[in-house]
C-alpha cells in the first residue's frame, strides 16, 4: 500500500464556541515522526480531538485528510477504520466491556464483515503484544480501563495501537504518568512500529521521551497554531531554557488560546 | 355498602373445568368478591384508570410451539421442565431421580388434585389475596402455573424450567406458581413467560409466583419475561425467607408492554438473606413500573439489590427499590443500585430508591441511583477504535447488563436472553 499521508490545512477549531485552534497546518508522511510541544492550554489535544471527531470539538474551518480522503466529513468509526489512531490524553473507562473482546471487536471491525480474524489466532497475538509490552496477561479479562493506573492506561492506549497497526498514529501525551521503565517500553514499542507505513505525531511536554524516540520534526504550539518547527534540537533547547525566549522571539505575551470569551 | 353475593361465571367456570374441591372453590370466589370490592389503585406514576380490567376463560386453538421455546426445550432434555401454553399444560418432565427424591413437579391443577393439602396450605399464603386488584384477581381465576415442592434436606442439581407462553390468542391471563423448598433445601428454578407479538388489547393479565423458602433452604429464582404490548400486565413475584435461608433472584425482562410488577422478599427468619439482580431492555411504548423490594423482619438479615435498565424508543421505565427494615429487625443490612440509561432521545426512565428504617440498630443501608443518557465519552472512545455507534452502544449496554444474563442458572435461557437482548439492541 501507498506510503500514508496526513495533512492538515488553516484548521480552526472552536469548542462551545470558543476558537481554540486557530488556523493549523501540518503534514506527517508515513516514516515520518513529528512532535508537537507547546505550554499547557494551547490546544494540542483540541487538535487532535478534533481530527479524531470528538463530538465537542466544532471545526470551523480548514481541512484534514488521510491519503487524500476528507476525515472531517466521516464519522468517529471511520475515520478509525481508515487508519487513524489516537492514543488519549485520559482515555475513557468503559465498565462491563473486557479489554479483550473490545480490542476483538475493534480489529474485526477494521478488517471487516467476513474478515474476522479467528478467536484462536486474536488472542494468541493479543498475548504477544501484551507480553511484548510488560502488561499481565489478566489485564485482557479485566473492564477496558476501569481502574487502571495512569500508566497502565497509557501502556493499554499503545497495546491498541499494536494491535491495530494504524497508518497515521497520534500519541496525546502518552509519557505522562509513566515511570522510567515504562517510558521505555513505550518508547520501544513506538520504535517497532516505526515502517514507511506509518506516520506518528507526538504530543509531549517532555524532552525524555525523545531521548527513546529520535524525531525527525519538532513543531511548538502557541496560540492554536504552530508557531515554529525545527528538528530535535529544537525539543533540546525548550528544555534547557523554557518557553520564554521563543515568546519574546514571536512577540508573544500570553501563549494559551487567551480566556474563555 | 350493599353487599351482592355475586357468583362469577368464570370462576365457576374454572371451578367446574377443572373439577375443583371445595375449598379451593370458595377460595376463588371470595378472592372474586375482594376483586370485585376493590377499586383500582392510585399509583404515583402509573394511571390505571383507563385501563381494561377485562379477563375471559382462555382459548388456546393454536398449540404451536414457538421457534424460541422449542429452542430452549430442545437443550433441556432429560431436565425438569414444565411447559404451559396460554394456560394449557403441553408438556412436562420429571425425572426419576427428583420422584425418587420426593420431589413433586408439576402444573398446579394437577397439584390440587394430587396434592391438595400442600396446595391449601401454601396457596396464597406469600402472596394474600387481599393485597392488590390484581392479587385478588389472580387468586380468583387463576388458571395454571407450576408447582413444585421440594422436601427437607433435598438438594436439587439440575435447574428446573418452567416454560409459559402466550400467544397472540391469549385473552389476558393469571398464571400462578408455587414453589416451596423444605428445610435446608437447594434449589435452582428458572422461568420463562415468552409472549407472541400480537396479544389482544384491552386485557388484563396478572400473574402470581410465590416462594416458601424454609429455614435454611437455598432457592435461586431466575425470571426472563416479555411483557409485550397488548394487555395490561400485573405481576408479583414473592418469597417467604425463613431463618438461615437464602433467595437470589435474578430478573430480566425485554418488552415493550404496560405492566405494573413486584418483586419482593420478605425476610422473615433471624438470618435470612437475600439478592436481586435485574435488568430490563423496555422499547416501544413500554410503560413499566416495577418495583424491587426487601422488607426485613428477620434479626440480621441481609440484601441486595442491583437494577440495570437500558430504554430505547418511547419506553418509559420507572424503577423502585425499596428496603424496610421494621422495629426489631436488629443488625440487618442492605444495599441497593440502579442504573438506567436512556439509549434514544424519546426514552425516559426513573429510579426511585426508598428506604424506610424503623431499627436503630442497622449495619449497613446504602443506596445509589443513576438515571441517563449513554456515556458519550465512553461512545467516542469505542468509535475511535473502528468501532460503529450501534456497535458500541452495544457493547456498553451489554456491559451493564451481562453479569445479570449470565448470573441465570440455565446455558439455554442465558442464550435466549442474549437473543432477546441482541434483537432489540441491533
Ligand atoms: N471539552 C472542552 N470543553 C471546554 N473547554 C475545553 C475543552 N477542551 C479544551 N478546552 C479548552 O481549550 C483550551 C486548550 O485545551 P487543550 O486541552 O487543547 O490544551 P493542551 O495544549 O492539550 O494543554 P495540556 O498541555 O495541558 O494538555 C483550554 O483553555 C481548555 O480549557
Ligand atoms: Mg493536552
Amino acid at each position: 500500500m501507498a506510503v500514508p499521508i496526513f495533512v492538515i490545512r488553516q484548521l480552526h477549531v472552536a469548542v462551545e464556541g470558543r476558537e481554540i485552534v486557530r488556523g493549523l497546518d501540518l503534514t506527517v508522511k508515513g516514516g515520518e515522526i513529528h512532535v508537537i510541544m507547546g505550554p499547557n492550554g494551547t490546544g494540542k489535544s483540541t487538535l487532535a480531538s478534533a481530527v479524531m471527531g470528538h463530538p465537542a470539538y466544532q471545526v470551523v474551518s480548514g481541512q484534514a485528510q488521510l491519503d487524500g480522503q476528507d476525515l472531517l466529513s466521516m464519522s468517529v468509526d471511520e475515520r478509525a477504520r481508515a487508519g487513524l489512531f489516537l492514543a488519549m490524553q485520559y482515555p475513557a473507562e468503559v465498565p462491563g466491556v473486557s479489554n479483550a473482546n473490545f480490542l476483538r471487536t475493534a480489529v474485526n471491525s477494521r478488517l471487516g464483515e467476513g474478515h474476522e480474524m479467528p478467536v484462536i489466532k486474536f488472542h494468541r497475538m493479543l498475548m504477544e503484544k501484551m507480553k511484548k509490552l510488560s502488561i499481565d496477561p489478566s489485564f485482557a479479562d479485566r473492564y477496558l480501563n476501569e481502574g487502571f493506573s495512569g500508566g497502565e492506561k497509557k501502556r493499554n492506549e499503545i497495546l491498541q495501537m499494536g494491535v491495530l497497526n494504524p497508518r497515521i498514529a497520534i500519541l496525546d501525551e502518552i509519557d505522562s504518568g509513566l515511570d522510567i521503565d515504562a517510558l521505555k517500553i513505550v518508547a520501544q514499542a513506538v520504535n517497532n512500529l516505526r515502517s514507511p507505513e506509518v506516520g506518528f505525531l507526538i504530543i509531549t511536554h517532555y524532552q525524555r521521551l525523545l531521548q527513546h524516540i529520535v524525531p525527525d520534526y519538532v513543531h511548538v504550539m502557541m496560540q492554536g497554531r504552530i508557531v515554529r518547527s525545527g528538528g530535535r534540537e529544537l525539543a533540546e533547547r525548550l528544555e534547557a531554557q523554557g518557553y520564554d525566549w521563543l515568546k519574546q522571539e514571536l512577540g508573544i505575551e500570553d501563549e494559551t488560546v487567551g480566556a474563555p470569551a | 355498602m350493599e353487599q351482592t353475593m355475586a357468583i362469577s361465571p368464570l370462576v365457576m367456570d374454572i371451578s367446574a373445568r377443572f373439577q375443583e374441591p371445595d375449598w379451593l372453590r370458595q377460595r376463588r370466589q371470595e378472592a372474586w368478591q375482594t376483586y370485585t370490592g376493590m377499586e383500582a389503585p392510585r399509583l404515583e406514576k402509573t394511571d390505571l384508570s383507563r385501563r381494561s380490567w377485562e379477563i375471559s376463560s382462555l382459548t388456546n386453538t393454536e398449540k404451536s410451539i414457538s421457534v424460541s421455546t422449542q429452542k430452549v426445550l430442545s437443550k433441556l432434555q432429560g431436565q425438569p421442565v414444565v411447559y404451559i401454553q396460554d394456560g394449557q399444560v403441553v408438556s412436562t418432565f420429571v425425572p426419576d431421580s427428583l420422584t425418587r427424591a420426593g420431589v413433586l413437579l408439576s402444573d398446579l391443577h394437577s397439584a390440587v388434585v394430587e396434592h391438595g393439602d400442600l396446595v391449601k396450605q401454601y396457596l396464597n399464603s406469600v402472596v394474600s389475596s387481599e393485597e392488590s386488584k390484581w392479587a385478588a384477581l389472580n387468586a380468583a381465576v387463576w388458571v395454571n402455573g407450576v408447582f413444585l415442592y421440594v422436601p427437607d434436606g433435598v438438594q436439587v442439581d439440575s435447574t428446573i424450567h418452567y416454560i409459559y407462553e402466550f400467544t397472540g390468542n391469549a385473552a389476558g391471563g393469571a398464571p400462578h406458581s408455587l414453589l416451596v423448598a423444605g428445610v435446608g433445601s437447594h434449589i435452582s428454578f428458572v422461568e420463562v413467560l415468552l409472549a407472541g407479538d400480537n396479544l389482544q388489547f384491552g386485557k388484563v393479565h396478572s400473574d402470581v409466583l410465590e416462594v416458601v423458602a424454609h429455614s435454611g433452604a437455598h432457592v435461586t429464582v431466575s425470571c426472563l419475561t416479555q411483557y409485550r404490548k397488548g394487555p395490561t400486565h400485573f405481576t408479583v413475584r414473592r418469597a417467604r425467607v425463613d431463618k438461615d435461608a437464602s433467595m437470589d433472584w435474578v430478573f430480566g425482562d425485554v418488552g415493550d408492554g404496560f405492566t405494573v410488577g413486584l418483586l419482593e422478599s420478605d425476610l422473615q427468619g433471624d438470618g435470612a438473606r437475600s439478592t436481586l439482580h435485574g435488568f430490563g431492555l423496555g422499547f416501544g411504548r413500554q410503560h413499566l413500573d416495577f418495583t424491587a423490594s426487601m422488607l426485613h423482619r428477620g434479626r440480621y438479615s441481609e440484601s441486595d439489590i442491583v437494577m440495570h435498565g437500558a430504554l430505547r424508543g418511547r419506553a418509559y421505565s420507572l424503577y423502585r427499590t425499596s428496603t424496610h427494615i421494621f422495629k426489631h429487625a436488629v443488625g440487618a443490612g442492605s444495599e441497593q443500585a440502579d442504573r438506567m440509561v436512556m439509549l434514544e432521545p424519546h426514552a425516559r426512565a426513573d429510579a426511585i430508591p426508598m428506604l424506610l428504617i424503623d431499627e436503630n440498630d442497622v449495619q449497613r443501608c446504602g443506596h445509589a441511583a443513576s438515571v441517563g443518557r449513554l456515556d458519550e465519552e465512553q461512545v467516542y472512545y469505542l468509535e475511535s477504535r473502528g468501532i460503529s455507534r450501534r456497535e458500541a452502544t452495544r457493547m456498553i449496554v451489554w456491559g451493564h447488563i451481562a453479569p445479570v444474563v449470565e448470573a441465570m442458572p440455565s446455558a439455554p435461557v442465558q442464550e435466549l436472553a442474549n437473543e432477546l437482548i441482541d434483537r432489540e439492541l441491533a
